[in-house]
């Protein structure tokens, strides 16, 4: 079966490309200066002592003074197995840093995701089956707003209408609330909001401009022809092959917002995810906790283009995958 | 043929497109029937509103921007007084279409046993099961070989021909008493055409189905016609059986279609000038700007009337009134009076 073969070798593809991405990453931080190294030469300096054989401590310490290969093989160990290392600047392993990071990510990416590939595919469609018309027009300005307008910027208006005028949705954000209940409601609309208006304008121009080529088509007038009714029409014959071509272009979007977005959201909503992780982690230099967080959305972009392909291939039959 | 009973009957058919130039008409008036079991061919060259006029029968035709107005009676049921649930009824079930172009007339996500048994469900609450089954064996009545083991292949597995065969099988799920096709084999290649025509000509007998069918190759024609209707610029310019039309062509736009049949005429570059403009049709006739035999009175007031030139044969054209002199335009073809000389030599 072509299809077995075909999703095998994308998944292996899949874990050569992450390996690759993490080798690059290995002899990048191979290659600059440790900066615990240069600060234990400092330290030795000020206090009086050997400034090298403190260096050549510190190096020891830290395993540096093994032959690189012997560091890659443990580097490399450690990835896959997880040990992600110790973050200095929030003095806990880097991975249970990353997952009490990921549990309030997941809490507002979740909806956004899943509100952005079901809205806007359907808003893209109902707008090309107005073309033209001020229903059209509508969904098209609420689209290239949302997609002109910065998000963080977005975020701090709604925040000041919403949150300081109107008060109805809170200002800081609370660790405490239970996942689903109001409170939390209320304290992630705005995000998943703001985000979706974002992400939502993309998604529903490229379903407006492939589905208003669909129900020009031919096989549309054949289902006319057969006695199917619109709604009916819409939803088999011009929604189905509008997958497609969306496809491949909603989890490239979808992830570049998530990467850039969600910092950006994090920090004004006061939400303390991945992105704020990041961004902290930079500030104060928690060189582990950066490679982690990278390792995290590599891993995501990875996981998510493997997910492209083989839906792509799911969703197009006339795609030949034996000799791929 | 007398003894049929008329299944559809078409009057002053007019259907326009309002586009940002103005309304558009590209069906103007037009009349014309289908008897039960019998095969109606609507010629003429591309442009001349064959296509709109089929699909204003069921109308198929997107309105907006289209607008189809007149009377279509279906069985002694006017389907243009009908609401859109009872057209859905009527379309695939008791008229059927099939198209120009099978390659994209089948959507290319979904298998074409799906797009078989969809067309059935859609009019009747039958299980998967019997769906399938009755699928596979009109797949199998159109020629399609192993039939039950290509219901799960998609449209891209198939041949032009074979595709258009499916979506013949498409069409008899409801066994219809009109089939609609519209240029069915023009995209095809010669012999595939050939096929098509023989499959649909057993079918019309099994299915006692009325055709309407649509198409600007003569040739075509003259295999599977009972009556012809010819059509030019929205209007009709003639019709009769197609004997009759073959043999003496009355209208001198028929004239010079059949004049571009290789094997009658041979005339080199087909009919001089083109249709005129759809939002601004001509005074009189609307062949009249190409027509070697115009007059005056082709250039004044509306289209013709249509006159009885031999039983059963009718042709919109002022030199058939009473008091005028037809002999310009009878016979035209092919060693007519007017340009016998110049299309024997142009046999040479």
């Amino acid at each position: 079966m072509g299809f077995g073969k075909y999703v095998g070798a994308r998944v292996l593809w899949a874990v050569v490309v992450s390996l690759i991405i993490t080798t690059i990453t290995f002899l990048l931080l191979a290659a600059a200066p440790n900066p615990a190294i240069r600060e234990a030469a400092t330290q030795a300096a000020l206090q009086g002592g050997d400034p090298s054989a403190a260096v050549e401590r510190e190096r020891e310490l830290r395993g540096l003074n093994q032959p690189l290969y012997v560091r890659y093989m443990d580097f490399i160990r450690s990835i896959y197995t997880l040990d992600w290392g110790w973050s200095e600047s929030r003095s806990q392993p880097v991975t249970e840093a990353l997952l009490q990071a990921l549990y309030y990510t997941a809490q507002y990416s979740i909806p956004w995701t899943v509100l952005t590939i079901t809205l806007g595919p359907l808003v893209g469609v109902y707008s090309a089956a107005n073309m033209y018309s001020w229903r059209d027009h509508v969904a098209t300005g609420f689209a290239f707003f949302g997609y002109a307008i910065p998000n963080f910027f977005f975020g701090i208006i709604l925040l000041l209408i919403f949150g300081v005028w109107f008060e109805v949705v809170p200002i800081s954000y609370d660790t405490s609330a239970p996942v689903f209940s109001l409170q939390n409601v209320r304290q992630l609309i705005l995000p998943v909001f703001v985000l979706v208006t974002g992400s939502i304008g993309a998604t529903m121009r490229v379903s407006r401009n492939e589905s208003a080529e669909f129900q020009n088509s031919d096989f549309m007038k054949t289902a006319k022809a057969k006695g199917v009714s619109p709604l009916r029409a819409y939803a088999y014959h011009v929604m189905r092959p509008t997958m497609v071509p969306l496809s491949t272009t909603l989890v490239g979007q979808l992830l570049a917002l998530f990467i850039g977005s969600s910092l950006l959201v994090e920090v004004v909503f006061g939400i303390p995810g991945l992105g704020r992780l990041t961004f902290n982690a930079l500030i104060s230099q928690d060189t582990n906790l950066v490679l982690g967080s990278t390792l995290v959305f590599t891993f995501i972009a990875v996981v998510g283009n493997l997910l492209e392909d083989l839906v792509f291939t799911v969703l197009d039959p006339r795609i030949n995958y034996d000799d791929r | 043929m007398s003894t049929r009973q008329p299944l559809l009957e078409v009057e002053d058919l007019t259907t326009t497109f309002s586009t940002d130039n103005g309304e558009l008409t590209a069906v103007d008036g037009v009349d014309f029937s289908v008897d039960e079991g019998e095969t109606v061919c609507i010629v003429g060259e591309s442009g001349s509103g064959k296509t709109v006029a089929t699909e204003s029968v069921t109308r198929i035709v997107k309105e907006p921007p289209g607008r189809v107005r007149g009377s279509v009676r279906f069985k002694s049921r006017d389907l243009l007084e009908m609401s859109e649930p009872e057209l859905r009824e009527i379309r695939g079930y008791e008229i059927a279409h099939i198209f120009q172009n099978p390659q994209e007339a089948m959507n290319h996500c979904y298998t074409v046993g799906w797009q078989i048994v969809e067309a059935l469900q859609i009019h009747r609450d039958v299980s998967d099961e019997e769906a399938r089954a009755k699928a596979i064996d009109l797949m199998d009545k159109v020629g399609i070989a192993n039939a039950s083991s290509r219901f799960d292949d998609y449209p891209h597995e198939f041949s032009g021909g074979q595709k258009q065969r499916v979506m013949i099988a498409m069409a008899l799920v409801g066994d219809p008493d009109l089939l609609i096709a519209d240029e069915p084999t023009t995209a095809l290649d010669v012999t595939v055409q050939a096929q098509i025509l023989r499959l649909l000509d057993d079918l019309q007998e099994e299915f006692d189905m009325g055709i309407l069918f649509v198409t600007h190759d003569l040739g075509v024609v003259a295999e599977i016609a009972d009556r012809i209707v010819v059509m030019y610029a929205g209007k009709v310019m003639e019709r009769g059986d197609v004997l009759d039309i073959f043999e003496r062509p009355a209208h001198p736009y028929t004239q010079q279609l059949l004049n571009c049949l290789p094997e009658i005429g041979g005339k080199k570059g087909g009919i001089p000038g083109t249709l005129p403009d759809p939002l601004d049709p001509p005074d009189g006739c609307r062949f009249a700007p190409r027509c070697e035999h115009a007059v005056d009175a082709c250039v004044t007031g509306d289209q013709p009337e249509e006159i009885e030139v031999n039983p059963g044969q009718r042709a919109s054209c002022v030199h058939y009134r009473p008091g005028r002199d037809d002999s310009v335009v009878r016979d035209g073809i092919p060693d007519s009076t007017a340009d016998g000389e110049e299309v024997s030599s142009a046999d040479d």
